[in-house]
């Protein structure tokens, strides 16, 4: 081809402007993730959407206890669905930690609802990953029937009167965890 | 959306299991490719060469998403190390691969290999990065923004850009493209750049409609960054063509 040298400076910098301004207009912002501000229910039946109240499930814990989700009314639960054998289950898992880690004492608790495996399998990962928050054993994966969990990892954020309030299917950012939270735990009941 | 194909008891990943795929197929197309257009001792070179190119490749891929998901990776640096075909970032696979190739090349003094191969390797990759992003659109990967499109795929209970859908035909029009602009280029590189060029071009646009991207500060996509910098090198490089041969 025979453009000019000249040709290729303008267009080195119009690509360069053009690319700029576009990356800058396109970044990504907060509200990626799917909230609802609106703090009235959008509906009294129990579903797993935002705005419904989340279905109710009574699940045995790893260290034998029952968990019912209606015990947590008043805290911001994160119901998270996940496996052992789910890639992206275990890289989010740190970044759940750390937030439980961070927001428990004001009233924020983790519930890891693991899909059909046994317990020692489940018992042993949370020990080799230094999971402290409790995980349940979903045995016959009614609860995530209940919840449509067919994608792991799935997890749902529960404010404090057991409203769903974000979905969200996929792994999760340490940003997205928290900023979920940090909005929840803010509300008053 | 096919996350899990489970084959007796194994539960392979569809994402990984087609990534693994899209590796073994681009590299025998990389040779291929190689014989086609230097005969035998390009094939031979390429044959040298892909293992440190795709260990590069790896390397990087895992690097790149650490390093931007840090606060995680920090938290237990085994994750650096851990078999987990999700946690790969395309930008650090290009140019890991991209350096790896080239500095074995250039200890053992091929350089002369590196133009005719990365060529090669520009006619490979597109084919590789189709069956990679049929994956990705089976794992329910590389998320989409919400749309009205027509076009748009019900996904995690919205209508969403099928990106992957996307990228997979900016993989297959990167490869019309090169196998046309093949039968014209004469000087060893010129496919290389407008491999750049057209993938670069595809990464700053369409990572835009993506919401699971790896961010930098400000919330600025970096393969976005990177798309940019791909375009801007293979301009840079038409341009000192152009003084070259006045």
């Amino acid at each position: 081809m025979t453009f000019s040298r000249q040709f290729w400076d303008l267009l080195l910098v119009a690509t360069l402007l053009f690319g700029g301004v576009f990356i800058w207009t396109t970044r990504a912002t907060s509200d990626a993730v799917a909230t609802t501000p609106a703090p009235a229910p959008a509906a009294i039946q129990p579903a797993p959407l935002v705005g419904h109240p989340a279905p109710e499930f009574t699940l045995t814990a790893t260290d034998g206890s029952q968990v019912a989700l209606s015990d947590l009314r008043g805290k911001v639960v994160l119901i998270n669905f996940w496996a052992t054998w789910c890639p992206p289950c275990r890289a989010e898992m740190p970044a759940i930690q750390q937030a439980y880690d961070r927001f428990r004492d004001q009233g924020f608790l983790v519930l890891a609802i693991n899909q059909q495996e046994d317990v020692a399998s489940v018992v042993r990962f949370m020990s080799d990953q230094r999971l402290t928050f409790p995980a349940l054993l979903d045995s016959n994966a009614r609860v995530s029937a209940d919840y449509q969990a067919r994608a792991l990892p799935s997890s749902f954020f529960v404010d404090r009167r057991g409203i769903i309030r974000v979905v969200y299917r996929g792994p999760m950012s340490r940003g997205m965890i928290e900023g979920a939270i940090e909005q929840l735990i803010a509300e008053t009941p | 959306m096919l996350p899990i194909i489970e084959l007796g008891p194994l539960n392979l990943g569809s994402g990984a299991l087609l990534l693994v795929i899209a590796i073994f197929v681009g590299h025998a197309r990389f040779e291929r490719v190689a014989r086609q257009r230097g005969g035998e001792s390009l094939e031979r070179r390429a044959s040298r060469c892909a293992p440190f190119a795709l260990a590069g490749a790896a390397i990087g891929a895992r690097l790149w998403y650490g390093l931007f998901n840090w606060d995680m990776y920090r938290q237990s640096p085994g994750l650096f190390l851990a078999l987990r075909l999700g946690d790969l970032a395309w930008p650090g696979a290009l140019i890991g691969g991209a350096l790896a190739g080239y500095a074995y090349l250039r200890l053992r003094r091929m350089d002369d290999a590196a133009a005719p191969l990365a060529d090669a390797a520009a006619l490979a990759l597109p084919l590789a990065q189709m069956i990679a992003s049929l994956g990705l659109l089976l794992s329910g990967e590389a998320l989409g923004a919400p749309t009205d499109l027509p076009w748009a795929v019900s996904l995690f209970g919205a209508l969403r850009h099928p990106v992957a859908l996307y990228y997979f035909l900016a993989a297959l029009a990167t490869w019309g493209a090169l196998a046309w602009v093949a039968r014209l280029a004469a000087q060893p590189g010129t496919l290389a750049m407008a491999y750049l060029a057209l993938q670069g071009s595809a990464m700053l646009l369409l990572e835009a409609l993506r919401v699971d991207s790896l961010v930098a500060s400000g919330g600025v996509r970096v393969a976005q960054i990177i798309g940019l910098a791909m375009i801007l090198t293979a301009l840079w490089w038409k341009r000192t063509q152009t003084t070259s041969t006045p």
